[in-house]
Protein backbone atom coordinates (compact mmCIF):
# COMPACT_ATOMS: atom_id res chain seq x y z
CA UNK A 1 0.00 0.00 0.00
CA UNK A 2 1.43 3.24 -1.12
CA UNK A 3 1.46 5.42 2.00
CA UNK A 4 2.37 3.11 4.75
CA UNK A 5 5.83 4.41 5.31
CA UNK A 6 4.97 8.00 5.67
CA UNK A 7 3.76 9.85 8.74
CA UNK A 8 0.11 10.27 8.59
CA UNK A 9 -2.27 12.82 9.83
CA UNK A 10 -5.78 12.26 10.66
CA UNK A 11 -8.36 14.65 9.65
CA UNK A 12 -11.65 13.68 10.82
CA UNK A 13 -14.39 15.98 9.92
CA UNK A 14 -17.89 15.92 10.97
CA UNK A 15 -20.70 17.66 9.42
CA UNK A 16 -24.04 17.59 11.14
CA UNK A 17 -26.73 16.65 8.87
CA UNK A 18 -29.77 18.70 8.59
CA UNK A 19 -32.89 17.33 7.09
CA UNK A 20 -32.09 15.62 3.90
CA UNK A 21 -28.72 15.13 2.58
CA UNK A 22 -27.25 17.71 0.41
CA UNK A 23 -24.04 18.21 -1.27
CA UNK A 24 -21.73 19.38 1.39
CA UNK A 25 -18.35 19.88 0.21
CA UNK A 26 -15.56 18.35 -1.45
CA UNK A 27 -12.62 19.02 0.60
CA UNK A 28 -9.17 19.03 -0.49
CA UNK A 29 -7.49 16.51 1.52
CA UNK A 30 -4.42 17.77 3.21
CA UNK A 31 -5.43 21.37 3.23
CA UNK A 32 -7.65 21.51 6.23
CA UNK A 33 -6.12 20.62 9.48
CA UNK A 34 -8.39 20.59 12.40
CA UNK A 35 -7.51 21.11 16.02
CA UNK A 36 -8.21 19.47 19.28
CA UNK A 37 -11.43 17.64 19.56
CA UNK A 38 -12.35 18.46 16.10
CA UNK A 39 -10.12 15.64 15.32
CA UNK A 40 -12.89 13.45 16.35
CA UNK A 41 -15.11 14.66 13.62
CA UNK A 42 -16.07 12.83 10.62
CA UNK A 43 -16.83 14.16 7.28
CA UNK A 44 -19.08 13.10 4.63
CA UNK A 45 -18.89 14.15 1.16
CA UNK A 46 -21.67 13.36 -1.00
CA UNK A 47 -21.99 13.44 -4.63
CA UNK A 48 -25.61 13.66 -5.47
CA UNK A 49 -25.08 14.11 -9.06
CA UNK A 50 -24.59 10.54 -9.62
CA UNK A 51 -27.43 8.16 -9.66
CA UNK A 52 -26.37 6.57 -6.46
CA UNK A 53 -25.42 8.52 -3.48
CA UNK A 54 -21.85 8.23 -2.72
CA UNK A 55 -20.53 8.73 0.68
CA UNK A 56 -16.97 8.52 1.48
CA UNK A 57 -15.30 8.61 4.79
CA UNK A 58 -11.92 9.99 4.83
CA UNK A 59 -10.11 9.00 7.89
CA UNK A 60 -6.55 9.71 8.08
CA UNK A 61 -4.94 8.49 11.16
CA UNK A 62 -2.66 10.74 13.08
CA UNK A 63 0.00 8.64 14.47
CA UNK A 64 3.59 9.58 14.52
CA UNK A 65 4.64 6.31 15.83
CA UNK A 66 2.66 3.88 14.02
CA UNK A 67 3.27 3.44 10.45
CA UNK A 68 -0.07 2.10 9.76
CA UNK A 69 -3.16 4.10 9.57
CA UNK A 70 -5.49 3.58 12.42
CA UNK A 71 -9.07 4.19 12.78
CA UNK A 72 -9.35 6.65 15.61
CA UNK A 73 -12.14 5.82 17.97
CA UNK A 74 -14.54 8.62 18.09
CA UNK A 75 -18.13 9.38 18.47
CA UNK A 76 -19.29 8.46 15.14
CA UNK A 77 -22.82 8.63 14.22
CA UNK A 78 -23.92 5.81 12.21
CA UNK A 79 -23.14 6.86 8.80
CA UNK A 80 -23.28 4.20 6.35
CA UNK A 81 -20.62 4.59 3.93
CA UNK A 82 -21.09 3.79 0.43
CA UNK A 83 -17.80 3.59 -0.85
CA UNK A 84 -16.39 4.81 -3.79
CA UNK A 85 -13.14 6.17 -3.97
CA UNK A 86 -12.02 6.49 -7.43
CA UNK A 87 -12.44 10.19 -7.50
CA UNK A 88 -10.56 10.71 -4.32
CA UNK A 89 -7.66 8.78 -5.35
CA UNK A 90 -7.00 11.32 -8.00
CA UNK A 91 -7.24 14.16 -5.57
CA UNK A 92 -4.78 12.53 -3.39
CA UNK A 93 -2.28 12.06 -5.95
CA UNK A 94 -2.59 15.65 -6.88
CA UNK A 95 -2.28 17.04 -3.42
CA UNK A 96 0.33 14.78 -2.11
CA UNK A 97 2.58 16.87 0.01
CA UNK A 98 5.33 15.10 1.80
CA UNK A 99 5.73 17.81 4.39
CA UNK A 100 2.39 18.18 5.90
CA UNK A 101 0.40 15.19 5.25
CA UNK A 102 -0.26 12.37 3.25
CA UNK A 103 -3.73 11.38 3.22
CA UNK A 104 -5.09 8.07 2.92
CA UNK A 105 -8.52 7.21 2.11
CA UNK A 106 -9.74 4.34 3.99
CA UNK A 107 -12.61 2.50 2.82
CA UNK A 108 -15.00 1.96 5.62
CA UNK A 109 -17.23 -0.85 4.91
CA UNK A 110 -20.58 -2.00 5.96
CA UNK A 111 -19.33 -3.27 9.23
CA UNK A 112 -19.73 0.20 10.63
CA UNK A 113 -23.40 -0.21 10.40
CA UNK A 114 -23.30 -2.59 13.27
CA UNK A 115 -20.80 -0.81 15.42
CA UNK A 116 -21.87 1.16 18.46
CA UNK A 117 -21.45 4.86 18.35
CA UNK A 118 -18.57 5.17 20.70
CA UNK A 119 -16.54 2.17 20.03
CA UNK A 120 -14.97 1.50 16.83
CA UNK A 121 -11.62 0.11 17.30
CA UNK A 122 -11.51 -1.88 14.26
CA UNK A 123 -8.36 -1.52 12.42
CA UNK A 124 -9.19 -0.79 8.97
CA UNK A 125 -6.61 -1.88 6.63
CA UNK A 126 -6.01 0.58 4.03
CA UNK A 127 -7.06 -0.70 0.80
CA UNK A 128 -5.91 -0.20 -2.56
CA UNK A 129 -9.34 -0.48 -3.65
CA UNK A 130 -9.96 2.41 -5.82
CA UNK A 131 -12.19 0.81 -8.24
CA UNK A 132 -15.64 2.09 -8.59
CA UNK A 133 -18.14 0.05 -6.70
CA UNK A 134 -21.24 -1.03 -8.41
CA UNK A 135 -24.02 1.27 -7.39
CA UNK A 136 -26.13 -0.04 -4.60
CA UNK A 137 -29.78 -0.55 -5.00
CA UNK A 138 -31.66 2.70 -4.43
CA UNK A 139 -33.76 1.49 -1.51
CA UNK A 140 -30.71 0.45 0.43
CA UNK A 141 -29.35 3.91 -0.03
CA UNK A 142 -32.62 5.38 1.07
CA UNK A 143 -32.57 3.26 4.17
CA UNK A 144 -29.11 4.40 5.02
CA UNK A 145 -30.03 7.98 4.43
CA UNK A 146 -32.95 7.50 6.76
CA UNK A 147 -30.66 6.08 9.40
CA UNK A 148 -28.40 9.02 9.06
CA UNK A 149 -31.30 11.35 9.54
CA UNK A 150 -32.35 9.39 12.57
CA UNK A 151 -28.91 9.56 14.07
CA UNK A 152 -28.71 13.25 13.43
CA UNK A 153 -32.07 13.77 15.02
CA UNK A 154 -31.02 11.87 18.10
CA UNK A 155 -27.91 13.96 18.32
CA UNK A 156 -29.96 17.09 18.20
CA UNK A 157 -32.25 15.83 20.96
CA UNK A 158 -29.31 14.96 23.14
CA UNK A 159 -27.84 18.36 22.52
CA UNK A 160 -31.13 19.96 23.46
CA UNK A 161 -31.34 18.02 26.69
CA UNK A 162 -27.80 18.95 27.55
CA UNK A 163 -28.45 22.62 26.92
CA UNK A 164 -31.56 22.45 29.07
CA UNK A 165 -29.54 20.97 31.89
CA UNK A 166 -26.94 23.70 31.46
CA UNK A 167 -29.64 26.36 31.68
CA UNK A 168 -31.01 24.92 34.90
CA UNK A 169 -27.58 24.77 36.43
CA UNK A 170 -26.99 28.31 35.32
CA UNK A 171 -30.12 29.56 37.05
CA UNK A 172 -29.18 27.73 40.21
CA UNK A 173 -25.75 29.24 40.08
CA UNK A 174 -27.21 32.71 39.74
CA UNK A 175 -29.42 32.17 42.76
CA UNK A 176 -26.47 30.99 44.79
CA UNK A 177 -24.43 33.97 43.70
CA UNK A 178 -27.19 36.30 44.75
CA UNK A 179 -27.43 34.72 48.15
CA UNK A 180 -23.71 34.98 48.47
CA UNK A 181 -23.82 38.60 47.45
CA UNK A 182 -26.48 39.32 49.99
CA UNK A 183 -24.52 37.56 52.69
CA UNK A 184 -21.41 39.48 51.72
CA UNK A 185 -23.28 42.77 51.80
CA UNK A 186 -24.58 41.92 55.16
CA UNK A 187 -21.10 40.91 56.19
CA UNK A 188 -19.72 44.25 55.06
CA UNK A 189 -22.60 45.97 56.74
CA UNK A 190 -22.01 44.07 59.92
CA UNK A 191 -18.33 44.89 59.63
CA UNK A 192 -19.28 48.55 59.81
CA UNK A 193 -21.43 47.95 62.83
CA UNK A 194 -18.88 45.87 64.66
CA UNK A 195 -16.17 48.42 64.28
CA UNK A 196 -15.66 49.76 67.75
CA UNK A 197 -18.97 48.57 69.07
CA UNK A 198 -19.56 46.63 72.21
CA UNK A 199 -19.02 42.94 71.87
CA UNK A 200 -22.15 42.09 73.77
CA UNK A 201 -24.34 44.35 71.70
CA UNK A 202 -22.96 43.19 68.43
CA UNK A 203 -23.50 39.62 69.44
CA UNK A 204 -27.18 40.28 69.92
CA UNK A 205 -27.44 42.28 66.74
CA UNK A 206 -25.71 39.57 64.79
CA UNK A 207 -27.96 36.80 65.98
CA UNK A 208 -31.07 38.94 65.51
CA UNK A 209 -30.16 39.62 61.92
CA UNK A 210 -29.11 36.06 61.22
CA UNK A 211 -32.39 34.78 62.61
CA UNK A 212 -34.33 37.24 60.49
CA UNK A 213 -32.46 36.30 57.33
CA UNK A 214 -33.34 32.67 57.80
CA UNK A 215 -36.94 33.38 58.60
CA UNK A 216 -37.29 35.72 55.67
CA UNK A 217 -35.91 33.12 53.29
CA UNK A 218 -38.60 30.75 54.50
CA UNK A 219 -41.19 33.52 54.26
CA UNK A 220 -40.44 34.05 50.59
CA UNK A 221 -40.75 30.33 49.89
CA UNK A 222 -44.12 30.14 51.63
CA UNK A 223 -45.21 33.26 49.79
CA UNK A 224 -44.42 31.63 46.49
CA UNK A 225 -46.35 28.55 47.42
CA UNK A 226 -49.35 30.62 48.47
CA UNK A 227 -49.38 32.47 45.18
CA UNK A 228 -49.43 29.23 43.25
CA UNK A 229 -52.27 27.96 45.42
CA UNK A 230 -54.24 31.14 44.84
CA UNK A 231 -53.74 30.94 41.13
CA UNK A 232 -54.87 27.35 40.98
CA UNK A 233 -57.84 28.06 43.22
CA UNK A 234 -59.01 31.01 41.16
CA UNK A 235 -58.74 29.10 37.92
CA UNK A 236 -60.53 26.15 39.42
CA UNK A 237 -63.42 28.34 40.58
CA UNK A 238 -63.56 26.98 44.09
CA UNK A 239 -66.23 28.12 46.52
CA UNK A 240 -66.07 31.45 48.29
CA UNK A 241 -65.76 29.78 51.65
CA UNK A 242 -62.62 27.95 50.66
CA UNK A 243 -61.29 31.03 48.94
CA UNK A 244 -61.79 33.02 52.12
CA UNK A 245 -59.46 30.65 53.95
CA UNK A 246 -56.76 31.27 51.38
CA UNK A 247 -57.30 35.01 51.58
CA UNK A 248 -57.03 34.99 55.35
CA UNK A 249 -53.83 33.01 55.33
CA UNK A 250 -52.41 35.27 52.64
CA UNK A 251 -53.13 38.37 54.67
CA UNK A 252 -51.83 36.71 57.81
CA UNK A 253 -48.62 35.95 56.02
CA UNK A 254 -47.96 39.63 55.38
CA UNK A 255 -48.74 40.44 58.99
CA UNK A 256 -46.23 37.81 59.99
CA UNK A 257 -43.59 39.64 57.99
CA UNK A 258 -44.39 42.90 59.79
CA UNK A 259 -43.96 41.13 63.12
CA UNK A 260 -40.60 39.74 62.02
CA UNK A 261 -39.47 43.17 60.90
CA UNK A 262 -40.51 44.71 64.18
CA UNK A 263 -38.38 42.24 66.10
CA UNK A 264 -35.27 42.73 64.01
CA UNK A 265 -35.79 46.50 64.00
CA UNK A 266 -35.27 46.48 67.75
CA UNK A 267 -31.96 44.71 67.19
CA UNK A 268 -30.81 46.95 64.35
CA UNK A 269 -33.16 49.45 62.78
CA UNK A 270 -30.68 50.49 60.10
CA UNK A 271 -30.67 46.94 58.82
CA UNK A 272 -34.40 47.08 58.19
CA UNK A 273 -34.45 50.56 56.73
CA UNK A 274 -31.53 49.94 54.41
CA UNK A 275 -33.51 47.15 52.77
CA UNK A 276 -30.38 45.08 52.36
CA UNK A 277 -32.47 42.01 53.12
CA UNK A 278 -34.43 42.52 49.92
CA UNK A 279 -33.45 42.11 46.29
CA UNK A 280 -32.14 45.12 44.43
CA UNK A 281 -35.25 45.90 42.41
CA UNK A 282 -37.43 45.73 45.53
CA UNK A 283 -34.99 48.03 47.27
CA UNK A 284 -35.40 50.57 44.50
CA UNK A 285 -39.04 51.03 45.50
CA UNK A 286 -38.38 50.90 49.22
CA UNK A 287 -39.99 53.44 51.52
CA UNK A 288 -39.12 53.28 55.22
CA UNK A 289 -38.10 49.65 55.01
CA UNK A 290 -40.88 48.30 52.79
CA UNK A 291 -43.33 48.94 50.00
CA UNK A 292 -45.27 52.17 49.73
CA UNK A 293 -48.99 51.53 50.40
CA UNK A 294 -50.11 53.95 47.71
CA UNK A 295 -47.90 52.16 45.16
CA UNK A 296 -49.50 48.93 46.25
CA UNK A 297 -52.93 50.28 45.46
CA UNK A 298 -51.77 51.39 42.03
CA UNK A 299 -50.61 47.85 41.32
CA UNK A 300 -53.71 46.17 42.71
CA UNK A 301 -56.61 48.23 41.47
CA UNK A 302 -56.30 47.54 37.72
CA UNK A 303 -56.40 43.83 38.50
CA UNK A 304 -59.66 44.07 40.36
CA UNK A 305 -62.09 45.07 37.63
CA UNK A 306 -64.97 45.18 37.70
CA UNK A 307 -65.61 47.26 40.79
CA UNK A 308 -68.95 48.64 41.87
CA UNK A 309 -69.54 52.38 42.09
CA UNK A 310 -69.38 52.16 45.84
CA UNK A 311 -66.13 50.24 45.73
CA UNK A 312 -64.57 52.72 43.34
CA UNK A 313 -65.43 55.52 45.72
CA UNK A 314 -64.04 53.70 48.73
CA UNK A 315 -60.84 52.78 46.92
CA UNK A 316 -60.45 56.39 45.91
CA UNK A 317 -60.81 57.52 49.50
CA UNK A 318 -58.35 54.88 50.61
CA UNK A 319 -55.81 56.06 48.05
CA UNK A 320 -56.14 59.58 49.36
CA UNK A 321 -55.87 58.56 53.01
CA UNK A 322 -52.82 56.45 52.24
CA UNK A 323 -51.14 59.31 50.48
CA UNK A 324 -51.85 61.68 53.37
CA UNK A 325 -50.55 59.23 55.95
CA UNK A 326 -47.43 58.54 53.90
CA UNK A 327 -46.72 62.23 53.51
CA UNK A 328 -47.10 62.78 57.24
CA UNK A 329 -44.67 59.97 57.99
CA UNK A 330 -42.21 61.18 55.37
CA UNK A 331 -42.26 64.68 56.80
CA UNK A 332 -41.76 63.33 60.30
CA UNK A 333 -38.76 61.40 59.06
CA UNK A 334 -37.32 64.53 57.48
CA UNK A 335 -37.70 66.31 60.78
CA UNK A 336 -35.82 63.48 62.45
CA UNK A 337 -33.03 63.85 59.92
CA UNK A 338 -32.81 67.55 60.63
CA UNK A 339 -32.74 66.94 64.35
CA UNK A 340 -30.04 64.29 64.18
CA UNK A 341 -28.03 66.35 61.74
CA UNK A 342 -28.07 69.46 63.86
CA UNK A 343 -27.27 67.45 66.97
CA UNK A 344 -24.28 65.76 65.39
CA UNK A 345 -23.04 69.00 63.90
CA UNK A 346 -23.59 70.94 67.06
CA UNK A 347 -21.00 72.05 69.55
CA UNK A 348 -17.69 73.66 68.82
CA UNK A 349 -15.86 71.92 66.02
CA UNK A 350 -12.59 73.01 67.56
CA UNK A 351 -13.17 70.60 70.39
CA UNK A 352 -11.68 67.19 69.95
CA UNK A 353 -14.34 65.42 71.88
CA UNK A 354 -17.63 64.93 70.13
CA UNK A 355 -18.99 62.26 72.36
CA UNK A 356 -21.83 64.31 73.83
CA UNK A 357 -23.18 65.20 70.42
CA UNK A 358 -22.99 61.69 69.12
CA UNK A 359 -24.50 60.27 72.27
CA UNK A 360 -27.43 62.65 72.05
CA UNK A 361 -27.87 61.86 68.41
CA UNK A 362 -27.97 58.17 69.30
CA UNK A 363 -30.94 58.75 71.53
CA UNK A 364 -32.77 60.57 68.82
CA UNK A 365 -32.12 57.78 66.38
CA UNK A 366 -34.15 55.50 68.60
CA UNK A 367 -37.14 57.17 67.04
CA UNK A 368 -36.33 55.39 63.79
CA UNK A 369 -37.71 52.22 65.27
CA UNK A 370 -41.04 53.94 65.73
CA UNK A 371 -41.00 55.06 62.12
CA UNK A 372 -40.44 51.53 60.86
CA UNK A 373 -43.23 50.27 63.08
CA UNK A 374 -45.60 53.01 62.00
CA UNK A 375 -44.83 52.39 58.34
CA UNK A 376 -45.54 48.68 58.72
CA UNK A 377 -48.66 49.51 60.69
CA UNK A 378 -49.81 51.68 57.80
CA UNK A 379 -49.17 48.83 55.35
CA UNK A 380 -51.15 46.48 57.53
CA UNK A 381 -54.08 48.86 57.88
CA UNK A 382 -54.15 49.47 54.15
CA UNK A 383 -54.32 45.74 53.45
CA UNK A 384 -57.07 45.36 56.05
CA UNK A 385 -59.11 48.15 54.59
CA UNK A 386 -58.77 46.71 51.09
CA UNK A 387 -60.03 43.38 52.31
CA UNK A 388 -63.04 45.15 53.82
CA UNK A 389 -63.85 46.93 50.58
CA UNK A 390 -63.45 43.92 48.29
CA UNK A 391 -65.39 40.71 47.88
CA UNK A 392 -63.64 37.47 48.71
CA UNK A 393 -62.95 36.70 45.10
CA UNK A 394 -61.64 40.18 44.44
CA UNK A 395 -59.45 40.00 47.53
CA UNK A 396 -58.02 36.70 46.30
CA UNK A 397 -57.22 38.24 42.92
CA UNK A 398 -55.70 41.20 44.70
CA UNK A 399 -53.43 39.03 46.81
CA UNK A 400 -52.41 37.07 43.75
CA UNK A 401 -51.61 40.28 41.88
CA UNK A 402 -49.59 41.61 44.79
CA UNK A 403 -47.63 38.43 45.32
CA UNK A 404 -46.97 38.08 41.62
CA UNK A 405 -45.77 41.68 41.46
CA UNK A 406 -43.13 41.15 44.12
CA UNK A 407 -42.18 37.84 42.58
CA UNK A 408 -41.55 39.59 39.27
CA UNK A 409 -39.51 42.28 40.98
CA UNK A 410 -37.32 39.55 42.44
CA UNK A 411 -36.97 37.97 39.01
CA UNK A 412 -36.01 41.38 37.65
CA UNK A 413 -33.27 41.58 40.25
CA UNK A 414 -31.97 38.16 39.24
CA UNK A 415 -32.00 39.13 35.61
CA UNK A 416 -30.21 42.34 36.41
CA UNK A 417 -27.43 40.50 38.16
CA UNK A 418 -26.82 38.36 35.12
CA UNK A 419 -26.87 41.06 32.50
CA UNK A 420 -23.91 40.86 30.11
CA UNK A 421 -21.00 42.99 31.20
CA UNK A 422 -20.41 46.32 29.59
CA UNK A 423 -17.98 45.99 26.70
CA UNK A 424 -14.72 47.44 27.84
CA UNK A 425 -13.38 50.35 25.94
CA UNK A 426 -10.39 49.67 23.72
CA UNK B 1 -66.13 75.85 54.31
CA UNK B 2 -63.46 74.42 56.44
CA UNK B 3 -62.19 76.40 59.29
CA UNK B 4 -59.26 75.43 61.33
CA UNK B 5 -59.24 76.06 65.02
CA UNK B 6 -56.39 78.41 65.78
CA UNK B 7 -53.58 77.27 67.96
CA UNK B 8 -54.40 78.13 71.48
CA UNK B 9 -51.82 79.21 73.94
CA UNK B 10 -52.96 78.16 77.33
CA UNK B 11 -52.79 80.49 80.34
CA UNK B 12 -50.13 80.63 82.97
CA UNK B 13 -50.33 77.91 85.53
CA UNK B 14 -52.71 78.54 88.37
CA UNK B 15 -53.63 76.49 91.34
CA UNK B 16 -56.95 74.83 91.05
CA UNK B 17 -58.38 75.04 94.55
CA UNK B 18 -61.47 73.06 93.74
CA UNK B 19 -59.68 70.04 92.45
CA UNK B 20 -60.00 67.10 94.75
CA UNK B 21 -57.00 65.49 93.26
CA UNK B 22 -54.27 66.95 95.42
CA UNK B 23 -51.04 67.13 93.60
CA UNK B 24 -47.99 66.69 95.70
CA UNK B 25 -45.63 68.08 93.14
CA UNK B 26 -46.21 71.45 91.60
CA UNK B 27 -43.01 72.09 89.80
CA UNK B 28 -42.82 75.53 88.39
CA UNK B 29 -41.89 75.02 84.85
CA UNK B 30 -43.12 76.35 81.57
CA UNK B 31 -45.13 73.43 80.48
CA UNK B 32 -47.08 70.47 81.61
CA UNK B 33 -48.26 70.46 85.10
CA UNK B 34 -50.78 67.79 85.89
CA UNK B 35 -53.80 69.95 86.67
CA UNK B 36 -53.17 72.26 83.81
CA UNK B 37 -53.01 69.39 81.48
CA UNK B 38 -56.50 68.40 82.35
CA UNK B 39 -57.68 71.93 81.75
CA UNK B 40 -55.94 72.11 78.47
CA UNK B 41 -57.33 68.85 77.33
CA UNK B 42 -60.87 69.83 78.08
CA UNK B 43 -60.52 73.25 76.56
CA UNK B 44 -59.39 72.12 73.13
CA UNK B 45 -61.28 70.23 70.51
CA UNK B 46 -58.10 68.56 69.38
CA UNK B 47 -54.86 68.51 71.26
CA UNK B 48 -51.68 66.52 70.96
CA UNK B 49 -49.61 65.83 74.03
CA UNK B 50 -46.05 64.97 73.24
CA UNK B 51 -42.53 64.96 74.50
CA UNK B 52 -40.36 67.83 73.52
CA UNK B 53 -38.78 67.37 70.13
CA UNK B 54 -40.73 64.21 69.42
CA UNK B 55 -40.85 63.52 65.73
CA UNK B 56 -43.94 61.40 66.01
CA UNK B 57 -45.93 64.34 67.27
CA UNK B 58 -44.76 66.12 64.18
CA UNK B 59 -46.26 63.30 62.12
CA UNK B 60 -49.60 63.55 63.89
CA UNK B 61 -49.65 67.28 63.50
CA UNK B 62 -48.88 67.13 59.81
CA UNK B 63 -51.59 64.58 59.26
CA UNK B 64 -54.21 66.61 61.09
CA UNK B 65 -53.16 69.72 59.24
CA UNK B 66 -53.70 67.93 55.94
CA UNK B 67 -57.24 67.23 57.02
CA UNK B 68 -57.80 70.88 57.84
CA UNK B 69 -57.38 70.68 61.59
CA UNK B 70 -54.83 72.79 63.41
CA UNK B 71 -54.31 70.90 66.62
CA UNK B 72 -53.00 72.38 69.81
CA UNK B 73 -49.71 70.84 70.73
CA UNK B 74 -48.64 70.62 74.31
CA UNK B 75 -45.04 69.71 74.87
CA UNK B 76 -44.07 68.00 78.04
CA UNK B 77 -40.68 68.24 79.62
CA UNK B 78 -38.99 65.08 80.63
CA UNK B 79 -39.20 65.85 84.33
CA UNK B 80 -42.91 66.51 84.16
CA UNK B 81 -43.66 63.48 82.10
CA UNK B 82 -44.33 61.00 84.88
CA UNK B 83 -46.66 63.42 86.67
CA UNK B 84 -48.60 64.24 83.56
CA UNK B 85 -49.01 60.62 82.59
CA UNK B 86 -50.21 59.80 86.04
CA UNK B 87 -52.78 62.53 85.86
CA UNK B 88 -53.93 61.39 82.48
CA UNK B 89 -54.15 57.84 83.72
CA UNK B 90 -56.79 58.82 86.24
CA UNK B 91 -59.06 60.48 83.76
CA UNK B 92 -58.67 57.71 81.28
CA UNK B 93 -59.69 54.91 83.57
CA UNK B 94 -63.09 54.71 82.11
CA UNK B 95 -62.16 54.88 78.49
CA UNK B 96 -59.05 52.78 78.02
CA UNK B 97 -58.43 49.49 79.75
CA UNK B 98 -56.16 50.99 82.37
CA UNK B 99 -53.22 51.17 80.05
CA UNK B 100 -50.63 53.78 80.63
CA UNK B 101 -51.08 56.60 78.22
CA UNK B 102 -48.48 56.53 75.46
CA UNK B 103 -46.96 59.66 74.11
CA UNK B 104 -47.74 61.25 71.78
CA UNK B 105 -51.36 61.18 72.86
CA UNK B 106 -54.21 62.72 70.93
CA UNK B 107 -57.26 64.08 72.68
CA UNK B 108 -60.37 64.80 70.70
CA UNK B 109 -63.35 66.49 72.23
CA UNK B 110 -61.76 66.45 75.67
CA UNK B 111 -61.34 62.70 75.67
CA UNK B 112 -58.33 60.56 75.05
CA UNK B 113 -58.50 59.30 71.50
CA UNK B 114 -55.28 57.36 71.30
CA UNK B 115 -51.74 57.36 70.00
CA UNK B 116 -50.39 57.62 66.49
CA UNK B 117 -51.37 54.01 65.83
CA UNK B 118 -54.99 54.74 66.52
CA UNK B 119 -55.00 57.92 64.50
CA UNK B 120 -53.48 56.19 61.47
CA UNK B 121 -55.80 53.21 61.65
CA UNK B 122 -58.85 55.39 62.04
CA UNK B 123 -57.79 57.59 59.19
CA UNK B 124 -57.24 54.66 56.83
CA UNK B 125 -60.61 53.19 57.65
CA UNK B 126 -62.15 56.55 56.87
CA UNK B 127 -63.52 57.17 60.35
CA UNK B 128 -61.23 59.95 61.49
CA UNK B 129 -62.94 62.83 59.73
CA UNK B 130 -66.38 62.02 61.16
CA UNK B 131 -64.88 61.90 64.64
CA UNK B 132 -63.23 65.25 64.13
CA UNK B 133 -66.45 66.73 62.88
CA UNK B 134 -68.36 65.43 65.86
CA UNK B 135 -65.88 67.07 68.15
CA UNK B 136 -66.32 70.32 66.36
CA UNK B 137 -62.80 70.37 65.09
CA UNK B 138 -63.90 70.30 61.50
CA UNK B 139 -66.71 71.91 59.68
CA UNK B 140 -67.83 70.69 56.34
Amino acid sequence: MPFSNLPLLVYIYQIWEEEGIEAIETWNVGEQELEGDEESKLSIALDINSTCAKVAFVIISKSMNSPTPQFVPSRLSIYEPIHQIGIWGENFKRNGNPNTSTSLIVEVDNKLENESETTSHEMLAPTNNYEQEASKPIDKIQRRLAQNREAARKSRLRKKAYVQQLENSRLKLIQLEQELQRATQQGLYMGGVLEGSHIGFSGTVNSGIAAFEMEYGRWVDVQHRQICELRTALNAHISDIELRILVKSGMGHYFELFRMKSTVAKADVFYVISGVWKTSAERFFSWIGGFRPSELLKVLVPQLDPLTEQQILEVCNLKQSCQQAEDALSQGLEKLQETVSSTVAGGPVAEVSYIPQVATAMEKLEALVSFVNQADHLRQETLQQMSRILTTRQAARGLLALGEYFHRLRALSTLWVTRPPEPSLP
Amino acid sequence: MQQAIPYKSWPLPCIDATSHRARSTTTLGHNGRGKDVLNIVSENAVIVLARKGCCMSHVVRRLLLTLGVNPAVHEIDEEDEAGVLNELGTICKGTENNKMVQLPAVFIGGRLFGGLDKVMATHISGDLIPVLKDAGALWL
